[in-house]
């Protein structure tokens, strides 16, 4: 259902900030899978999240999403398939809007946009459902604006929001890093009950070892903009976060890197 | 009386302008200066029309749709060809000073005579009261001015509840969060260049609309006439809010419409108390700088104390 094939992106290329962010990529992933992205900083994994979703234009190589060559088309066009939520809470919805607003707006992803009412009272009697099930105490405040919420709530929206139109693509952009831990385990939670629950087709990047481990049915590991790693299967279900570490130890190892960076890898990764 | 009555009367047709700033410095957060232009196509189009003989209601609605096809022309400039906006607004105004003096033949067109949604009110008003003149709260008051000033007001209330009504459709909904977080709205599918062109030419469209309005009721239109308007426009939207005190949308709308009105009104007793005219520009700009600067600071100051206590 998505292909990406040898895709390549370099930012500022011929200047001194020259980034080769994806140097060829290549991933095919089925439906139905929930597959982990994790990578060291600058691997290109988020690159390769926005790639996907239009973002940018790749300079090379295609993207095939349910049959159909998507590489030049722009990110709200590609909206109609997929799902996103980002890593910063405040990126995903709009604060000045009511909670009710934002999710009307979710519930016409990827269709036209009439002049038919925006609220009209079937919506909002699923939306009560909806938010309610999130267990955040929020039905009952759908008219506040979102500005007023906390990151972990927005972020909970958020999600709400990206699967209410079942997306053929759930992308989730290292969703629970900027928010407090009881917050992230709330979210996680609740992406993987909707995950399950919908059967959704979801690409998660993440920097967390025990998500990665924890979660999904396939991993990939990333470095220098490329994948190096391909977990699927048995394989998959027998990987722990030390199985990780070790493979970040290899690339250290590889790199040549000192000591000191081995104890930042360990620091932020564990 | 007729004086504040007069005030009130252009502070409701300026009430369009003020809802067009609205949309785009407000919903947009977009510094559209355009209107300088657009307000003065507006009223050209509508008097060039009126001179040639077609009827006010036909005049008005094509100064409107003059006023959408230049709000159309600084969206693109902005969305397709990458054009900083002030620039887009500063470009496009230019061109149209031109432009409005092609279509007006000459500087000033006088519209005497002639019949105008303002004369036409007037008579309907007449008609209606029986005479010429009306006692109101004590005062005599000219029917006419009156009947113009109902009949203003009836309009700006109508187009004030469809603007309203309009925000709140998939799409009036899918523009105003366009302004507020673009990056969202594309993950859910909306085109925001064709959102920001589409506001911008509805917010132009309602300004050439006070324009072509502004111009039957004063007689005349002049191509200098759009100078300064952006900061007028501005300064009732900030007047507006600071009266109903936030900034959700059927309150804002209502602000923006009392705030138009409030400001005409303290010009007019300005000017009575011998404020000299030239001056009324840079103290409407001062007004303004004091606003948008007034709030922050004294935030910091307040903050300052707590610290201090």
């Amino acid at each position: 259902m998505l292909e990406v094939r040898s895709i390549s992106k370099t930012f500022n290329p011929g200047t001194p900030n020259e980034v080769r962010s994806l140097q060829g990529v290549d991933l095919e992933i089925e439906d139905g899978s929930f597959v982990m992205v994790i990578g060291t900083n600058g691997s290109g994994k988020s690159t390769l999240l926005n790639a996907v979703a239009g973002t940018f234009l790749v300079d090379s190589g295609t993207i095939r999403l349910e049959n159909r060559d998507v590489t030049r088309w722009p990110e709200h066009r590609r909206a109609q398939f997929m799902g996103r939520v980002f890593q910063n809470p405040f990126s995903g919805t709009s604060p000045a809007l009511s909670i009710a607003e934002n999710l009307a707006l979710a519930a016409r992803r990827g269709r036209r946009r009439g002049l038919g009412w925006a609220l009209p009272g079937r919506l909002r009697a699923g939306m009560r459902d909806a938010v309610r099930r999130l267990n955040m105490g929020l039905e009952d405040r759908l008219d506040n604006a979102i500005g007023s919420l906390s990151g972990g709530q927005r972020q909970a929206l958020t999600l709400l929001m990206a699967t209410w139109l079942k997306p053929r693509l759930l992308l989730l952009d290292e969703h629970t890093a900027a928010l407090d831990p009881k917050s992230a385990d709330q979210v996680i939670q609740l992406s993987e009950e909707i995950i399950a629950r919908d059967r959704l087709t979801a690409l998660m990047v993440t920097h967390s070892m025990h998500q990665a481990a924890g979660l999904g049915d396939r991993l990939i590991m990333m470095h220098r903009g490329r994948v190096i790693h391909d977990f699927r299967g048995p394989e998959k279900r027998r990987l722990r976060a030390g199985d990780l570490l070790a493979r970040f130890e290899e690339v250290r190892r590889a790199e040549q890197l000192d000591e000191a960076a081995a104890a930042m890898l360990e620091r932020v990764y564990v | 009386m007729s004086l504040l009555i007069g005030a009130m009367t252009i502070g409701f047709i300026l009430s369009l302008l003020a809802l067009g700033v609205y949309l785009s410095f407000r919903i947009f957060a977009f510094p559209d200066i355009t209107a300088e232009g657009s307000i003065t196509l507006g009223a050209a189009v509508t008097a060039t029309l009126l001179v040639k003989g077609y009827g006010p209601l036909a005049a008005t609605a094509a100064g409107f749709v003059a006023g959408l096809a230049a709000g159309t022309v600084t969206g693109l400039l902005y969305t397709r060809f990458h054009i900083n906006g002030l620039l887009a607004g500063i470009l496009v105004m230019t061109a149209l000073y031109s432009i409005n003096l092609h279509i007006m033949g000459k500087s000033n067109l006088p519209l005497v005579n002639l019949p105008t949604v303002a004369s036409e009110a007037e008579r309907a008003g007449v008609r209606l009261l029986g005479r010429d003149a009306v006692e109101l709260l004590g005062w005599q008051v000219s029917a006419r001015d009156l009947s113009v000033l109902a009949a203003v007001a009836a309009a700006i209330a109508v187009l004030g509840v469809l603007l309203y009504v309009f925000l709140g459709t998939n799409l009036g909904t899918a523009m105003r969060a366009t302004g507020d977080n673009v990056q969202m709205i594309r993950a859910l599918g909306v085109n925001d260049g064709a959102m920001i062109t589409l506001g911008l030419a509805l917010s132009n469209g309602l300004i050439a609309l006070s324009g072509g309005v502004l111009a039957q009721y004063q007689g005349f239109t002049d191509v200098q006439m759009g100078i300064g308007m952006v900061v007028w426009g501005l300064a009732s939207v900030i007047i507006g809010e600071a009266l109903v005190g936030t900034r959700q949308l059927g309150y804002a709308i209502t602000g923006a419409i009392l705030g138009s009105l409030l400001f005409r009104l303290l010009v007019a007793v300005a000017l009575r108390w011998g404020l000299n005219p030239n001056d009324l520009k840079l103290i409407t700009a001062g007004f303004v700088f004091l606003a948008l600067v007034l709030p922050g600071m004294l935030a910091r100051l307040a903050a300052r104390r707590v610290r201090h206590a």
